[in-house]
């Protein structure tokens, strides 16, 4: 009862009986050579004298100058995602236009002349061609471009880099990727890739140079370091939000919601800005694309459509209908993260080679044309259209002429233009029954679609099975009473089905809230859907995480979050610190350095710099460590060489963020006998805790500060242990009181 | 479908408004005494068999009498001329509100009663133009915007809404005073439709299925041409209405569903591919395991004595 019930992750449940002395050989070896690792970010800055000496020389005009800079990178970044953003949108309604239009007149022709199968033939091909293409380019060039990169990026904002995530390759690769998972008639949506998008245009506008294109413009250096990057990305990360759903506020509560930790008054603000820039433009060139320039007025890639109409109001008494479709939301939202999360585990231990997972995108790309044809075909609910109907492509099929199969209507459309119709098409367009087995099929299609390896968001499926419930919900409350038919639209049923249901699987809350308003312009939802949120996200945390927390678990990320767990106070830093801890003398031999740094089964990132015996007087890090070996700052060449230009913080800068690994770095055997005075270069004032500090004061420290090391010393000051987020990450909360999990090594 | 009934609805609605207007305005410029009073008892009133009814007609007599007594001066009253327009104008409406209502069902409203619309168009114009007409007055001011109601107006209004709505313009010339070229050919095509409907509807329903597939495809094919220009108008909306349901709801023309197994059988070739997928990769590929990190900790024995103590 009193001992931390020692618990593992699930993919070492298998390892546990046989495994268990194995450990050493797992660590080292093969388990080297694999290309993702995590790198967790140094969001403390270094005050080291290069950086005191930086300061100083730096006139005030220079800091005028970097604060202008800071506002011309995020209007930069918020042009970018917007025109990111436009691209994405015209491709796909271009391509998914021809898609259509081509099958369309195929089923046309064989309703006539016998032979539908071939069009289902079709379908299924240019599906899955459309989605072998996308998986190949994620699965054999870009793995991490797979799913949403939400995920990622809240990662990357908590303080994990998980690696190439914001590289230029990968922005290629999501838009691509997603442009081909839509066009092949995925149950995904291109939202959430846009918010990847945007922080990794962010994380390269801000650096002012693309390793992969090799181009250097030599501007913006000061923020090469991971600090003011965070700062970028997080603005990135609105911007894409805000071009996706047209919501710059709430992709700015988005950035606040699931990333920075550091939050001040001037950094909201440029992120507002560079939000509100993102959705300026993308209004813009949609505008210059729809013949209409100058108008300003059409925001967003989703976008939900006013719902302003009499019948949209809404009156008391319906608050706890709208709070029960919450509940609903959430239960449904926990099944389909449930099912997400086993058939994710399945994918890791079984789909994980590159073939078998363009596989199983192509099958599921033709499955998914299958059923949307079974329904369509088996569809008896035919409906004349509205006088003001926006579907292109409306599918008669075996409908008296001048109706048109309404389950086509949901289907047989990008899921945007579906989730629109579905607010907005007038009553009596759909029938319960086309709308209750809709609900079905895509729940599991969509369900099936998430972790595949493509890039696609989650977030327009989600809305789709919401969308459709809540109006099945609609029309059964106005079948039920004859009042009822007055006050129960189905449209604003199904945004607030959409809004449970989406709730229920990614569990935002506040951010979800303003983008859902933002997205429908109607500020009199705000309460409704707010509290839709509140009771999915209650019902929803009840049986199972969110779907993005349950896909960063997966990935063994050791992410913090906002707070250190409950009853966890008794846990003091002695018990969570690694020890014994790798010191380095502050004057050291060139020959330990390069060893310590090339043994692989330790692979630390950070060491104290001790003067004996054993006393604390700086911290220095992996990354400074090879700079300064590249640059061969050794004391005896010093001495020999008066001339030699003085290391500057700009060398340390240009490395950044690749730094080279310590294997391509020759020393040779001479220079091994040499000394390396870190004294320079160090972080002279680490942050140190006691050995009695409590973890919720450690993971405070943590949290709010963005640490990446925090030495333990102590009352003399000497190092006894050092602190990780790996450390931190590992206890939680469950069942049975605190719990330790064993993170795997990815 | 939908915007037929509607209109229907709508037609039917103003129609059964405006009769009473008229009627009511009409005999107010003739007798010459404009009271607002009176027309209060007329709008509730549901059919027109209470304003002729004997019972009510006194009523509006004594109305009148009352009314007489406070008749304004000359001057504020309203000119010949424009008691003239306002005459033609309630003449012309009678006219084309009696040429609407029976083209309600089935619907022809733009083939009687676009001329009818032009007529009382071009005095709507004469009354409302800034031009001054005889003895130097314009009529716009006191006829349309001097009260409250702006009667003629909302009554113009209202039938300028139905003729958008019907999309008249669409199907008649220029001068609205016949239908357009487009609008004869297709009136021929639906013609023969109809004929050979009517040909063969006694008999086997599947021959005329045969028969008049042609024929039909021809009518539903130019439909649709003008449907996508946009060169539609009411009547041949609801013309091609009714000619759809007689052909797919009457005599069950449309395309059956009959290829049900070959469709079967391809989505479940594509629904079994998954199964065999997953289940060779499940048996054939190696499972990948993950390797776990350990934390290397000082004393974890001791500190978990330390965990108890504290505990306890």
């Amino acid at each position: 009862m009193a001992n931390i019930t020692k618990k593992v992750s699930w993919s070492s449940r298998c390892d546990e009986f046989g495994a268990v002395g194995e450990e050493t050989p797992l660590l080292n070896g093969s388990d080297q050579a694999r290309p993702l690792r995590q790198v967790h970010l140094d969001y403390d800055n270094i005050e080291n004298q290069l950086f005191l000496e930086e300061e100083r020389r730096m006139s005030f005009l220079a800091f005028r100058c970097l604060e202008i800079s800071r506002w011309v990178i995020c209007g930069l970044i918020g042009f970018l995602t917007g025109l990111i953003a436009c691209f994405i949108d015209i491709v796909v309604e271009q391509l998914a236009g021809i898609k259509y239009k081509v099958i369309k007149e195929n089923i046309v022709r064989f309703t006539e002349a016998g032979g539908l199968s071939i069009s289902l033939i079709l379908w299924a091909v240019l599906n899955s061609s459309f989605v072998m293409l996308g998986a190949i380019m994620v699965a054999f060039f870009e793995p991490i471009a797979a799913g949403s990169g939400i995920p990622q990026i809240k990662c990357y904002l908590n303080g994990v880099k998980i690696p190439r995530v914001v590289r230029l390759k990968t922005l290629v690769i999501k838009v691509c990727g997603v442009i081909c998972s839509v066009v092949g008639g995925l149950a995904v949506g291109k939202e959430g890739p846009m918010i990847h998008s945007g922080a990794v245009v962010a994380a390269g506008v801000s650096q002012g140079r693309s390793t992969s294109l090799k181009r250097d413009f030599k501007i913006f250096e000061y923020f090469r370091r991971d600090t003011e990057k965070r700062d970028f990305v997080s603005a990135g990360a609105a911007a894409g939000v805000s071009a996706a759903f047209g919501a710059p506020v709430g992709g700015v509560l988005f950035s606040l919601e699931e990333g920075a930790s550091f939050w001040n008054q001037m950094l909201t603000w440029r992120i507002f800005f560079a939000s509100m820039i993102s959705t300026f433009t993308l209004n813009f060139f949609l505008s210059v694309y729809h013949n209409k320039t100058g108008d300003l007025s059409n925001p967003g890639l989703i976008n939900f459509g006013s719902f302003e109409s009499e019948a949209m109001g809404y009156n008391l008494y319906e608050i706890p209908l709208f709070m029960a479709m919450g509940a609903l939301g959430g239960l449904l939202g926990a099944l389909f993260n449930f099912l997400n999360y086993w058939l994710t585990i399945f994918r890791i231990r079984y789909v994980h080679r590159p073939c078998l997972q363009v596989m199983e995108a192509v099958l599921v790309a033709a499955v998914t044309a299958a059923v949307a044809f079974i329904m369509i075909y088996f569809s008896v609910d035919c409906q004349p259209l509205a006088p003001d109907h926006t579907e292109e492509y409306p599918l008669q099929l075996f409908c008296a002429d001048g109706e048109y199969n309404s389950m086509a209507t949901a289907f047989f459309n990008t899921p945007e233009r579906s989730v629109r119709s579905l607010f907005h098409n007038p009553r009596g367009t759909y029938n319960a029954l086309t709308l209750g087995l809709f609900t079905l099929t895509y729940f599991f299609l969509a369900c099936w679609t998430y972790g595949l390896s493509v890039s696609a968001g989650v977030f327009i499926p989600s809305l789709l099975i919401g969308a459709a419930w809540g109006r099945l919900c609609g029309i059964l409350l106005a079948s039920t009473t004859s009042t009822a038919s007055t006050w129960a639209d189905p449209g604003k049923y199904a945004l607030i089905g959409a809004a449970a249901q989406l709730g229920g699987i990614v569990r935002m809350t506040l951010s979800l809230t303003v983008i859902m308003m933002e997205a429908t312009g109607n500020v009199t939802y705000g309460l409704p859907i707010m509290l839709v949120l509140m009771t999915a996200k209650i019902v929803g945390d009840y049986f199972q995480e969110g779907l993005y927390d349950i896909h960063i678990k997966l990935q063994s990320v050791p992410f913090l979050h906002w707070e250190a767990p409950a009853t966890s106070h008794w846990l003091t830093a002695r018990e969570v610190m690694s020890s014994p801890v790798i010191c380095l003398n502050r004057i050291e031999k060139v020959g330990t350095i390069v060893d310590i740094l090339s043994n692989t089964s330790t692979n630390h990132n950070g060491f104290p710099v001790v003067v004996q015996p054993a006393k604390l007087c700086g911290l220095i890090l992996r990354s400074q460590l090879i700079v300064l070996l590249k640059h061969k700052v050794f004391v005896e060449l010093a001495r020999s060489r008066l001339t030699q230009r003085k290391l500057q913080l700009k060398d340390f800068r240009d490395a950044y963020p690749r730094f080279p690994p310590i294997q391509s770095i020759h020393v040779s055997q001479d220079e091994r006998e040499c000394m390396m005075d870190l004294t320079e270069f160090m972080n002279p004032t680490p942050y140190t805790v006691p050995l009695e500090t409590s973890l919720p004061r450690v993971f405070k420290l943590f949290r709010a500060l963005g640490l990446r090391h925090l030495v333990v010393v102590d009352d003399e000051n000497r190092v006894n242990g050092l602190v990780t987020r790996k450390d931190l990450a590992r206890y939680h909360l469950g069942k049975h009181g605190l719990e330790e999990l064993h993170l795997a090594q990815t | 479908m939908f915007r037929h009934r509607y209109v229907l609805v709508f037609l039917l609605l103003a129609v059964d408004i405006y009769i009473f207007g008229v009627s009511d305005a009409v005999n107010v410029t003739a007798s010459d005494s404009a009271t607002k009073p009176q027309q209060d008892p007329i709008y509730p009133s549901p059919s027109s068999s209470v304003v002729n009814s004997p019972v009510f007609k006194p009523a509006v007599d004594s109305a009148f009498s009352i009314s007489l007594l406070s008749s304004f001066p000359d001057d504020l009253e309203i000119s010949e001329y424009c008691s003239e327009l306002l005459r033609l104008f309630g003449q012309r409406y009678v006219t084309y509100v009696d040429c609407l209502v029976p083209s309600a069902r089935p619907v022809k409203v733009c083939e009687n009663c676009s001329p009818g619309y032009q007529s009382l168009h071009e005095v709507f114009m004469n009354i409302s133009s800034d031009q001054v007409g005889p003895g130097n007055v314009s009529c716009r001011n006191t006829i349309l915007s001097s009260d409250r109601l702006m009667l003629v107006f909302l009554l113009y209004s209202n039938v300028d809404l139905i003729w958008k709505k019907s999309n008249c313009e669409n199907c008649v010339t220029g001068d609205l005073k016949g239908p357009k070229n487009d609008t004869l050919y297709y009136l021929t095509l639906l013609n023969q439709t109809i004929t050979c409907f009517d040909k063969y509807k006694q008999g086997n329903l599947s021959e005329l299925c045969k028969n008049c597939k042609t024929a039909y495809k021809n009518l539903n094919d130019l439909y649709s041409g003008m449907e996508a220009n946009n060169t539609l108008c009411i009547d041949l909306e609801d013309a091609m209405n009714m000619t759809r349901k007689l052909w797919s709801k009457k005599f069950h023309c449309s395309f059956p569903r009959e290829e049900t197994v070959p469709v079967v059988a391809v989505s479940a070739f594509l629904l079994f591919l998954p199964i065999v997928f997953y289940l060779s990769s499940f048996l054939h590929s190696e499972q990948k395991k993950r390797k776990l990190i350990h934390p290397q900790r000082a004393k974890s024995y001791s500190s978990l004595m330390n965990i108890q103590d504290k505990k306890s």
